[in-house]
C-alpha cells in the first residue's frame, strides 16, 4: 500500500468503478420479461377483475359449481326482505338473468333497491339459482345528484 | 413568474378555504350517498395531484435531466421534490379513499385493480426515496432516480385506465371520463372543479417550499465541506 501523505489534502481521483459487462443487465432483463410474460399468460390479467357480473356467472355456471366468487348485479326493486341472519334479495344482470341471494350479516348503509352491489359467496349447487353470501359491498356509480336540488338549507340552518 | 410566486401561498389558502366552505355548507347532499358526497371535494383532487400533476412534474424534470443538453442538477432536485410531495398526496388519497369506502362500499379496502395499483404506486414511490439514499455520488444518484422516476410513471396510465380495462369496485372517472358526459349536479361540479384547482395550487406551493429547502441544504452541505477542508488544510500546515 502506498503511504498517504497527511499534509496533502488536494482532492484525489475516485478509484475506477468496476465495469460489469452488459451481459449481466441483459440476463436480468430477460428474466424479468420472462417472469412478466409468464404471469400474463397464466391469466393474471383476467384475474384482475374484481367480480363476475350476473351475466358472466350464469354463462359459466356449470364450471363455477359452488366455488366462492364475487357476484355483481343490480338489486331488484321490491325484492329486499329481512331474514333471521341478514337479508335476501334478487340480483339482476343486464338481461333477464336473475339470482336469488341470501346474505348473512348487516348490509352496508347505502344498500337499497336498484343499486349495484357485489356479493361475496357461492351458488348452493351448480344447477341452483340460489346464491349464499356473507358480505355485501355496495358498488355505487360516478353520478352525484343533489338530494334536494331546490332546498339547500334545512330548518335548523344545516344542509339537508 | 418571479413576481407571481409570492402570490402562490395566498391563492392556495384562499381557494382551499372557498372549496372548504362550498364543500361543507353550500353544496347539497347526494341523493344516494347523502353527506358522504362531501369527500368528492377532497379525494379526487388529491388523486389528481398525486398521479397527474406531480408525476407530470417528475417525469418532465427527469427527462430533462437525462437529455444531455438540458442536464442540470436543478432538474434532478425538482424531480425529487415533486416525488416527495407526491408521496404525501398519494398516501392521503389512499387514506381518504379508505374513509370513503367504509361507509359507501361497506369495506375499508378492496383488492380491485385500481386500489391495488395505487397501493403499489405508493410502494414504488417509497422505493424511489430508497434509491436516492443508495448512492452518495450526486450524478449517479440523479441519473438512476431519473430513470426510475420515468419507469414508475408507467403505472399512472395503468391506474387511470384500470377502471376501464378491468371490472373494479372503484367507480369510473367522474370528470375525465371517456364519454365526456359528466353526471354531477351543478354546484357540486363547480366545487369539484374548484377543488382540483385548489389542490393543484397547494401542490406547487409545497413543491416550491420543498425545493427551496433542498437548495438551502445543498448550499449548506457545500459550505460545510469548504469550511472543513479549510480547517484540515490549516491543521496540515
Amino acid at each position: 500500500m502506498d503511504a498517504i501523505d497527511p499534509t496533502n489534502l488536494s482532492p484525489v481521483a475516485a478509484p475506477p468503478t468496476r465495469r460489469r459487462g452488459n451481459l449481466r443487465s441483459v440476463v436480468v432483463l430477460v428474466v424479468l420479461v420472462a417472469a412478466i410474460g409468464l404471469l400474463l399468460s397464466q391469466g393474471l390479467l383476467s384475474n384482475l377483475n374484481y367480480f363476475k357480473t350476473v351475466d358472466e356467472a350464469m354463462a359459466q355456471k356449470s364450471q363455477l359449481g359452488t366455488q366462492t366468487l364475487r357476484l355483481e348485479g343490480l338489486v331488484e326493486r321490491g325484492s329486499i326482505a329481512r331474514t333471521n341472519s341478514g337479508a335476501s334479495f334478487v340480483l339482476t344482470g343486464s338481461g333477464k338473468q336473475h339470482v336469488n341471494v341470501r346474505v348473512s350479516g348487516t348490509p352496508p348503509q347505502l344498500f337499497r333497491a336498484n343499486i349495484g352491489v357485489v356479493v361475496v359467496g357461492h351458488f348452493v349447487s351448480a344447477a341452483s339459482l340460489n346464491f349464499v353470501g356473507n358480505q355485501i359491498i355496495v358498488k355505487h356509480s360516478a353520478s352525484y345528484i343533489a338530494a334536494h336540488p331546490n332546498r339547500f338549507k334545512g330548518q335548523n340552518g344545516s344542509p339537508r | 413568474m418571479k413576481r407571481l410566486a409570492p402570490l402562490l401561498g395566498p391563492a392556495t389558502v384562499l381557494s382551499l378555504a372557498v372549496t372548504f366552505v362550498m364543500g361543507l355548507w353550500l353544496t347539497p347532499p347526494d341523493v344516494v350517498q347523502g353527506q358522504l358526497v362531501r369527500l368528492l371535494y377532497v379525494h379526487p383532487a388529491l388523486a389528481w395531484v398525486a398521479l397527474y400533476v406531480s408525476f407530470a412534474t417528475t417525469t418532465i424534470a427527469s427527462a430533462l435531466y437525462l437529455w444531455p443538453r438540458t442536464r442540470t442538477m436543478t432538474m434532478d432536485r425538482v424531480a425529487y421534490c415533486a416525488m416527495e410531495v407526491s408521496i404525501v398526496f398519494i398516501a392521503l388519497t389512499l387514506i381518504t379513499g379508505s374513509l370513503w369506502g367504509r361507509p359507501a362500499w361497506g369495506v375499508w379496502w378492496a383488492w380491485d385493480a385500481r386500489l391495488t395499483a395505487t397501493a403499489i404506486m405508493l410502494i414504488l414511490e417509497l422505493g424511489y426515496l430508497a434509491l436516492r439514499r443508495a448512492n452518495d455520488d450526486a450524478k449517479v444518484r440523479a441519473r438512476r432516480s431519473a430513470v426510475f422516476g420515468i419507469l414508475i410513471a408507467l403505472n399512472v396510465p395503468i391506474i387511470h385506465f384500470a377502471v376501464q380495462w378491468w371490472k373494479t369496485l372503484h367507480q369510473p372517472a367522474t370528470v375525465l371520463s371517456n364519454s365526456g358526459k359528466v353526471t354531477v349536479h351543478g354546484s357540486m361540479l363547480w366545487t369539484l372543479l374548484l377543488s382540483f384547482v385548489a389542490f393543484t395550487l397547494l401542490f406547487f406551493w409545497l413543491l416550491r417550499a420543498r425545493y427551496r429547502l433542498e437548495n438551502q441544504r445543498e448550499h449548506r452541505r457545500d459550505a460545510g465541506l469548504a469550511t472543513v477542508l479549510e480547517q484540515r488544510q490549516r491543521e496540515g500546515l
